[in-house]
């Protein structure tokens, strides 16, 4: 990379380099059969160059020809992207702890072990098709500027997820463990998933119309994804967020706090800085309700005249840096997710969400096929609804919080507890 | 390039192994709102090994040719980890180990299109919706993609192949107020260049879909007897369908397998589906999958009863059904797995006029932006909609997502129209992209389905 580096500061004002190597082994159970053992050894680099305020990107797999990929950065940097911002001279940062080194001693066989031990606790209490899989990862980045930057981050994760599924579906319940090492599946999750399949299990039909909605961690995403591009720079600049004026406002329930934690190396991901080499910081989002900060990049952070927060993240070495929420947490309430249900006099649980993706997510509204529903009545689960679909507009339904769990779930988005919500729409 | 895969195969010590080289060369052009974001050219390669030891199958893909020594070492013990759990051993249906490169027939080959006639043409579509004054942004992307295709095994195979999609994708939202909608973009396809060429209509009708969608009605939540056009049924067929063809998706569900069994009527009588990635100059188009198996036509549904299936060797073996060459894998990234390749509704006899005739009352749902399924049911958004009063379309509504049984939903498809249409850019998740998955269909007639509202 420094031999890279000194060549492109030849031809350009500034220089950034980015590059990421990543280890992965997924093993993969199905019916309590192991189905599949995926490896990667996958590594990338990024370049920008920077001249007279715009810039030229390139990619490649591995630097076996360097000239190619300056050549090919030059050549986009004719097109005219505007990118007239410093690169961040970013020095000493904090000490995160992301990496655990036993994860280099994890061993497949380990982890089809877990599986295939998680499958079984659970086929034998639901008779159910029971999916399962177990991944580790570990990712090691490294980022140099023009500006004297020279940051490097290696990361460590271990995640194993269990689901058993619906007669003839793909919906199921699912419960998911993330880590920075291997760890048990607790007893607590297979009974989770055990229970709450086998109470779900009957088929419910309830007259559609306004309740109570419970939506667990894992589905809760179908909201947040709405909040997440409400409060993203980009389409605070573009004027299409319907949060653009409402900083220091009153914009959800006060229950509801949400920050942005990329320091906290508890979880796995921790990251002292952006792929741009911005510091990151823990930023508060909404403050019981109130809106405190958007989210940006270097671009967007120019665009808008506002400090980077350390929010410029690809998803890999062939996608340039965007406005991303990579550490979102909704932190916990008081309430134990018995005492939720214990909450619904008449309501239903979101086990899965189909469909979030699709809608006019700028505007918040969502439409979402429940897969499945979970109906509960008078405090107790009667049954599991099909064909149900649940809509709204993420920022009425998120000023009707009733109660939040008093702990959080990992997801694919974010960390959330479940949360309730009252008078949501649903069509059955 | 083979002599280099040959030695690295001549390594493993297996039953068999298979590797697959790709160059991959792309060019990638984005406007957001007012300016240029983003122009980069990128040529990048890697290699995706699988290895078959002792009735288990493992895979490593790897970037480094330096790594193949490491990544053939850790393809064998996977193997033989999974050999030794499994109950039945992983076994390939036949295939003739071929010999042949493939470069389809471009009508103009993008790699020769210089950066700039892209960046112009592109420039000149985002131009369109912006001069409108409610218009709030705008976002158009520039996409081609060649994979060169090397794919080498121990069986013999030398295949090369060339996968070239072009394709420009975008969105038009507009702004009243408070109020902000979305029209979608899209164009582009497997065969070349000119696809992308003069469709400055396709950004005219766009953006003046993302106005009218301002003043249309909200749909009201319920359920409807509905037709969906062309585009909408297409993805209905991919979606809430043709996964459930995809072997690798019902293998280990035995309720699935138990619903989706050859022979089993699921469709109304009049439904007949087909998957056939031998069409030429359609999106799905190739000639043979990523394990060197030649793509085949295949009978998915044939008047509403299950025919056939999308197969791997692997499950083709399994399922003792025949290989049908449908193993593709978004690049050197992934092993391969089973996907859709041009997925479509054979047409019928009724024009469109004739299918609003016999709805009568009800809905017309138009264009997709997005589907879901959990092999159950599903749930898709339709752009927008008409209400339909006495076989009339009435006012323009949006904001709809619909949401029914699968099983239910193919017995209640009641009227197919006689005009296919196939989709020219779709893409479809599964754990990694296909760029290349084509779908279509003609107008068909859905006696209900529930629409969700907003």
């Amino acid at each position: 990379m420094e031999q890279l580096m000194a060549m492109a500061r030849k031809r350009a004002e500034k220089v950034e380099i980015y590059s990421r190597a990543v280890s992965a082994d997924r093993v993969n159970f199905e019916n309590g059969k192991l189905k599949d053992i995926d490896s990667k050894l996958l590594s990338g680099v990024s370049l920008r160059l920077f001249q007279g305020g715009k810039l030229g990107a390139a990619y490649t797999q591995n630097l076996s020809d360097r000239e190619g990929l300056v050549r090919n950065a030059l050549m986009a940097l004719k097109g005219g992207v505007e990118a007239d911002y410093d690169l961040p001279k970013t020095g000493k940062l904090p000490q995160l702890d992301a990496y655990d080194p036993t994860i280099a001693t994890l061993t497949n066989a380990q982890m089809a072990e877990e599986c295939a031990r998680i499958s079984a606790a659970i086929a034998a209490r639901t008779q159910a098709q029971v999916d399962v899989g177990a991944e580790r990862m570990t990712l090691t980045i490294r980022l140099l500027n023009s500006e004297g930057a020279d940051l490097s981050a290696e990361l460590s994760r271990y995640g194993c997820h269990a689901a058993a599924m619906f007669p003839g579906s793909q919906a199921g319940i699912e419960q998911n463990l993330e880590g920075k090492k291997f760890a048990v599946f607790p007893d607590g999750m297979i009974d989770y998933v055990a229970n709450t399949y086998k109470a779900a299990l009957k088929e419910a039909r309830p007259a559609g119309g306004g309740m109570k909605a419970l939506f667990l961690p894992a589905t809760l995403y179908g909201l947040v994804w709405r909040l997440r591009e409400g409060l993203n720079a980009k389409n605070i600049f573009e004027k299409t967020s319907r949060l653009k004026s409402q900083l220091g406002r009153q914009a959800l329930s006060e229950k509801l706090t949400m920050v942005d934690e990329p320091l906290n190396d508890k979880v796995p991901g921790a990251r002292a800085f952006d792929d741009e080499g911005t510091p990151c910081r823990n930023l508060p989002l909404f403050q019981a309700g109130v809106l405190k900060n958007f989210y940006c990049d270097l671009r967007y952070g120019r665009k808008l005249g506002m400090t980077p927060t350390g929010n410029g993240f690809r998803s890999d070495t062939t996608n340039q840096p965007a406005p991303a929420l990579e550490h979102l947490t909704i932190l916990p309430g008081d309430k134990s997710f018995a005492e939720l249900i214990g909450m619904m006099n008449k309501g239903i649980i979101v086990g899965g969400a189909m469909g979030a993706h699709s809608g006019n997510i700028l505007n918040g509204d969502y439409s979402i096929g429940l897969a499945p529903g979970i109906y509960v009545e008078n405090g107790a689960i009667v049954g599991r609804v099909k064909d149900a679909m649940m809509a709204g507009n993420v920022y009425e339904t998120m000023r009707n919080v009733v109660a939040i769990e008093d702990t959080v779930g990992s997801t694919l988005m974010g960390r959330f507890p479940a949360i309730l919500f009252d008078d949501v729409k649903v069509a059955v | 390039m083979f002599e280099q895969l040959k030695r690295m195969l001549s390594r493993v010590e297996a039953d068999y192994a298979d590797l697959r080289y790709e160059l991959k060369t792309e060019t990638k052009i984005s406007f957001d709102a007012r300016e240029l974001s983003l122009m980069t050219s990128n040529t990048t390669d890697g290699y995706a090994l699988r290895v078959l030891k002792g009735g288990g199958l493992a895979s490593v893909s790897f970037t480094r040719a330096s790594d193949a020594e490491k990544a053939i070492r850790t393809a064998e013990q996977n193997a033989a980890l999974m050999g030794g759990r499994i109950e039945a051993p992983v076994r390939f249906a036949k295939v003739e180990p071929i010999q042949d490169a493939y470069h389809p027939q471009l009508d103009i080959d993008p790699r020769l299109v210089s950066i700039d006639e892209k960046l112009e043409l592109l420039r000149r579509y985002h131009e369109i919706p912006l001069q409108q004054r409610q218009v709030a942004t705008c976002a158009t992307n520039y996409l081609d993609l060649a994979r060169d295709r090397y794919f080498a095994s121990t069986e013999g195979a030398e295949i090369r192949e060339d996968l070239v999609t072009t394709r420009i994708l975008g969105t038009i939202t507009s702004q009243d107020g408070a109020q902000t909608q979305t029209a979608r973009t899209g164009c582009g396809g497997s065969d070349g260049f000119a696809r992308v060429k003069h469709r400055e209509a396709e950004f005219e009708e766009k953006t003046a879909l993302a106005l009218k969608l301002l003043k249309a009605t909200p749909v009201k939540a319920g359920s409807y007897r509905v037709i969906l056009n062309q585009r909408l049924a297409g993805v209905f067929t991919h979606e809430a369908f043709g996964h459930f063809s995809e072997a690798d998706l019902i293998e280990d569900s035995p309720t699935l397998r138990a619903r989706m069994r050859l022979g089993a009527k699921l469709g109304s009588d009049i439904l007949n589906i087909r998957d056939d990635p031998t069409r030429l100059h359609q999106l799905g188009h190739y000639k043979y999958d990523d394990e060197g198996a030649p793509a085949r036509p295949t009978q998915l549904m044939k008047d509403g009863a299950l025919v056939g299936r999308l197969h791997s060797r692997r499950t083709a073996a399994a399922f003792g059904e025949p290989l049908s060459g449908h193993s593709i894998a978004e690049d050197f990234r992934f092993a391969p797995i089973i996907r859709m390749g041009c997925t479509y509704i054979e047409p019928g006899l009724l024009s469109f006029e004739e299918l609003l005739a016999q709805l009568g009352d009800g809905l017309y749902l138009v264009n997709s932006i997005g589907g879901e399924t959990t092999g159950e049911n599903f749930t898709f958004g339709a752009q927008y909609g008409y209400e339909v009063k006495a076989g009339k379309l009435g006012g323009m509504l949006r904001d709809i997502n619909i949401s029914g049984n699968l099983y239910a939903t193919l017995k209640n498809i009641n009227a197919v129209g006689n005009d296919l249409q196939f989709g020219e850019a779709g893409a479809c998740g599964k754990g990694q992209l296909n760029l290349r998955s084509c779908n279509g269909a003609p107008h068909v007639l859905i006696d209900r389905v529930v629409v969700g509202g907003v």
